[in-house]
């Protein structure tokens, strides 16, 4: 009789996921749901904008300018600004990552550029088209931006 | 007879002899710091396929291969990365090598490194032939790196667009045009 071969059991991984569903939560823009589903696709723990850093303050003390990052990993400490928008909103963006990194040189942050977006998806096989002006901009995988 | 450049790319960012040669020195290297341990390369399929089938074979020394795959994201579906194909072999005891076409995001070889570790190896390392740190989210360990690459969409050599041009022999950059039509 042969003996039944040497195939290893698929270990279980933990399922990580400690956020609420994401019917539930108000993301700013449709991409930033997409890149939350990717998160969750491979099991990385997240928290969508869990803290607003403070930036500026008036000459009372009062905070005028705040920023709160898209996503917190929490495993690897690092959050994550995603920008799909357009070149004016992304200058805007990029000032105030640079200033929390002046401010908070010890908070790990990485902004990801509509350009990193669309190379992600394209390395899924996805296209994208782009959305609306009005809809928010930025683009979205086409199986996931089929307007009426 | 060289292999012309397909229209989608722009230009040749590391030609076949210097995939030869650092492949070369890869395996010369692990052979040597793996010497006497029971070696396994492993890779996800498909595009570590090509740079694991050259790198075993310059490797000098005892070697199993094995082969995992996984599932891809996919818009709007939901669910999460499943393992589609498992190893062949046992692993638990074993020194284990995970042999990594690019690391960009790090996503799909932080889940397999998570993976691998839980089938108890004795020794886990990850040898990519291309790392792309520019764009890490997830921050896992490489122990060996063929090239490291500026943020560029490249091709060939087990990179595929579409699952188009994994068997180019040399690696190219893509025209921003093909990736994103």
């Amino acid at each position: 009789m042969t003996a039944a071969p040497d195939t290893p059991a698929t270990p279980q991984l933990p399922q990580p996921l400690n956020h609420p569903p994401l019917d539930e939560i108000n993301f700013a823009h449709a991409s930033e749901r997409v890149a939350a589903e990717i998160l969750d696709f491979y099991r990385i723990n997240w928290l969508y904008e869990p803290k607003t850093f403070p930036l500026e303050w008036d000459g009372k003390g009062n905070v005028i300018v705040s920023f709160s990052p898209d996503f917190y990993l929490v495993d690897f400490d690092l959050y994550i600004e995603l920008t799909t928008m357009s070149q004016k909103l992304v200058t805007k963006k990029n000032r105030k990552v640079r200033r929390l990194k002046e401010l908070y040189p010890d908070v790990n942050i990485r902004i990801f550029y509509q350009k990193d977006f669309r190379a992600l998806l394209a390395r899924f096989g996805m296209a994208t088209t782009p959305v609306a002006h009005a809809n928010g901009g930025g683009v979205l995988p086409a199986e996931t931006n089929k307007q009426e | 007879m060289d292999t012309p450049l397909p229209q989608i790319c722009d230009g040749i960012v590391i030609d076949q002899a210097a995939i030869q040669r650092r492949v070369a020195e890869l395996g010369v290297q692990i052979a040597e710091e793996f010497a006497g341990q029971d070696l396994r390369l492993v890779t996800v399929l498909k595009g570590g396929l090509f740079f694991l089938a050259d790198l075993c074979r310059a490797c000098e020394t005892q070697l199993a291969i094995d082969f995992l795959a996984v599932s891809q994201y996919s818009a709007g579906v939901g669910g999460m990365v499943r393992v589609t194909k498992d190893l062949s072999d046992d692993i638990a005891g074993a020194s284990v090598v995970l042999v990594e076409d690019v690391v960009d995001t790090g996503l799909t070889v932080n889940y397999v490194y998570s993976l691998l570790k839980a089938h108890g190896p004795a020794r886990l390392e990850v040898c990519t032939l291309l790392d792309k740190p520019s764009r890490r989210i997830a921050d896992v360990p490489i122990t060996y790196t063929g090239f490291t690459l500026p943020d560029r969409f490249v091709v060939g050599y087990g990179l595929d667009v579409r699952g188009r041009y994994r068997n180019l022999p040399y690696v190219a950059s893509v025209k921003e045009e093909a990736i994103f039509s």
